[in-house]
């Protein structure tokens, strides 16, 4: 668990090198006195997720080290322990119990034998092909465990159309209703021309990797890296090459609190609704004391209005005042208690009313993370101004990037945090999820504003303020993450 | 071509067979690989009439399967109205190389006959099928007897 860990935290570390890019753990886990204890990070970090980033020699091998010890136990050819492997999440222990259990059972469901023993084939010396009906010398046929024969061209052809449609470890007999499979020896025996070859091997390796449960692709564009895990779960992963993250368990971008199945059918759902979503997607409203029109070019939902100064809040248009204080319920859903005694239009009416309440605010959110990106260039130039009129060195202002930074991670938590309550079963949990809720996106939106008007080197408010908004952040993982 | 040599074995056999739900097999001297048939239903509501098919082979036959479409407008729910037939036996993903072209027919006999609405290509008439059978049945002779080809006489 110890080396585990140091591997990923070693992962982690590599956006070290790129100074604007300071990494929240960093922050936080770079302790001046050496005498603190080492905690374990799966304890305290609800987000901890231990991995490796491997290259494709890596995972050959890895995947070797599983073909040499089950076709050790079994004594059987590597050929034939790719075949159970892969039928069987590539787990040696549990093939080899089965194995023991019952070995014709196992070759059977595993299409290695047929389920009816064939009988013997007499040997005469012609046969006639059954895929060309052409007479051949009985040398030139071959068979599976089936014993259904065919000529050796006919095996060719069938390989070179099945490998071309991207079929490689399914590739089966070519008799009528056969589920027999070929193995690997049995098809690189007569496959000669080189690049076919080197293509069926292309796809066995994908086909190995997709079945084992502790491997990913990333799914970073043109990216080669597999992800090796132990548990796999829906906990973020970085691609230590083309820094792409994403969930471990379903490859999409990363979605916690929300679960894999839930953000895919919400996912669904947006795409299915975009036109009725497309509306709201302005970037423009009024202010509303004094009606001007207000282009929202910041990620911080707490609005001043450059015309009247009013403060408001950008998704609910309600005075900040009453926000940011004792109770915050922007982003709570209030359901009619009624709904179930009204008409089937007031239902789908209020159907559609919820679902854009929550959509509103998933699509905020995602919104405001990319102009805080922009914030981030700003910031930029801000500091170099300030630099410029001696106002505190380069050093004195790197607190505001870890700042932004966190920021970043914690509305990507809180944009994900809206599916998650768009699904959600009334009742006091999700009472106690949205308060939650309520709470982080509040001191999300405290951070924000300070960070877009920090106007000095004293950091001590804002850094209070980045602890309470990441305290807020991982309580609600910690209740909510399910993994 | 190994197609041509297998499709002129297995056009020999079927013509030979006499298979009696498909029949006046068309095949063109110059192109083998298109085949017209006439398919000749037993059960009700279809066995009021015959129905034109066309069989194309891929130039890879065996080693990829054959398509068929229908020529004759049918009432059926695993027929669409462009003629297309979703038949397991020849999808890409099950279709064998040692399957006989005889086996496919049969198999595509066997799905006039006998619809399958779990899997419809007509979602409006596989309803109708599985909620309203008599009306389905009736639909179906009233535009088999306005579309289908006649049958033969023997």
């Amino acid at each position: 668990m110890e080396t585990d860990y140091q591997d990923a935290d070693s992962d982690m570390d590599c956006s070290d090198n790129d100074n604007e890019c300071f990494d929240v753990y960093d922050y936080y886990n770079v302790v001046d006195d050496n005498d603190m204890e080492q905690i374990d990070p799966s304890q305290t970090d609800p987000e901890h997720f231990a991995y490796d980033c491997l290259t494709e020699v890596e995972v050959e091998q890895l995947l070797n080290e599983s073909v040499a010890s089950l076709s050790n136990s079994l004594q059987i050819t590597p050929s034939l322990a790719k075949v159970l492997l892969h039928g069987h999440c590539w787990s040696v222990p549990n093939i080899v119990m089965k194995y023991r259990e019952n070995a014709s059972n196992l070759l059977i469901s595993s299409k290695i034998k047929p389920p009816v023993t064939p009988t013997p084939i007499p040997c005469s010396r012609y046969e006639t092909c059954p895929v060309c009906v052409t007479q051949h010398m009985s040398e030139k046929f071959y068979n599976l465990s089936c014993a259904h024969m065919f000529c050796k061209d006919c095996w060719i052809m069938h390989f070179e159309v099945q490998i071309n449609q991207g079929i490689s470890t399914a590739i089966s007999c070519m008799a009528k209703d056969c589920e027999v499979l070929a193995p690997e020896d049995f098809v690189l025996k007569h496959l000669i021309k080189p690049n076919l070859r080197e293509k069926y091997q292309q796809f066995t390796f994908q086909d190995h990797v997709k079945s084992h449960p502790q491997l990913r692709f990333c799914p970073g564009p043109n990216c080669q890296v597999v992800i090796r895990s132990n548990e796999a779960k829906a906990k973020r992963a970085v691609c230590s090459q083309c820094k792409t993250a994403f969930c471990f368990k379903c490859g999409m971008d990363y979605h916690a609190p929300t679960d894999c199945q839930i953000i895919k059918k919400w996912l669904t759902k947006c795409a299915d609704d975009s036109e009725t979503a497309n509306y709201i997607s302005a970037h423009t409203k009024d202010c509303p004391k004094c009606n001007i029109c207000i282009e929202k070019n910041g990620g911080c939902n707490h609005m001043q209005c450059y015309h009247c100064k009013h403060d408001f809040c950008w998704m609910c248009l309600g005075d900040w005042k009453s926000h940011g204080s004792e109770y915050y319920e922007c982003s709570r859903y209030k359901e009619n208690p009624n709904i179930a005694h009204e008409s089937v239009h007031a239902q789908a009416r209020e159907a559609l009313k919820k679902y854009l309440h929550y959509y509103e605010r998933w699509e905020n959110h995602s919104k405001s993370l990319k102009l805080e990106a922009e914030t981030l260039d700003k910031l930029r130039l801000k500091i170099n101004q300030k630099v410029m009129a001696n106002l505190g060195t380069w050093i004195d202002w790197q607190y505001l990037f870890v700042a932004a930074n966190l920021l970043a991670k914690c509305r990507y938590t809180l944009q994900y945090t809206y599916p998650y309550a768009y699904f959600m079963e009334p009742g006091p949990r999700k009472e106690l999820f949205e308060y939650q809720q309520a709470q982080l996106e509040a001191e999300i939106e405290n951070l924000s504003w300070k960070i877009e008007r920090a106007e000095t080197t004293d950091r001590g408010e804002l850094e209070n303020q980045m602890d309470i908004a990441e305290k807020r952040r991982t309580t609600l993982l910690k209740d909510f993450l399910d993994v | 071509m190994a197609a041509t040599r297998r499709l002129q074995k297995e056009l020999g056999d079927i013509r030979n067979s006499g298979l009696k739900s498909f029949r006046d097999i068309h095949v063109d001297e110059a192109n083998i690989l298109t085949w017209q048939g006439l398919i000749v239903p037993d059960n009700p509501p279809y066995n009021k009439g015959a129905f034109k098919i066309e069989i194309n082979f891929p130039a890879e036959y065996p080693f990829k399967p054959p398509k068929i479409s229908f020529k004759t407008k049918i009432y059926h729910p695993n027929i669409d109205e462009k003629g297309q037939v979703c038949l397991p036996i020849i999808s890409a993903e099950n279709w064998k190389p040692a399957t006989k072209t005889d086996q496919v027919i049969q198999a595509l006999v066997a799905l006039v006959n006998e619809p399958e609405p779990e899997h419809p290509l007509r979602a409006d008439l596989a309803e109708e099928y599985l909620k309203d059978r008599k009306k389905f049945s009736k639909n179906a002779e009233e535009y088999t007897k306005k579309h289908s080809e006649k049958r033969p006489a023997d």
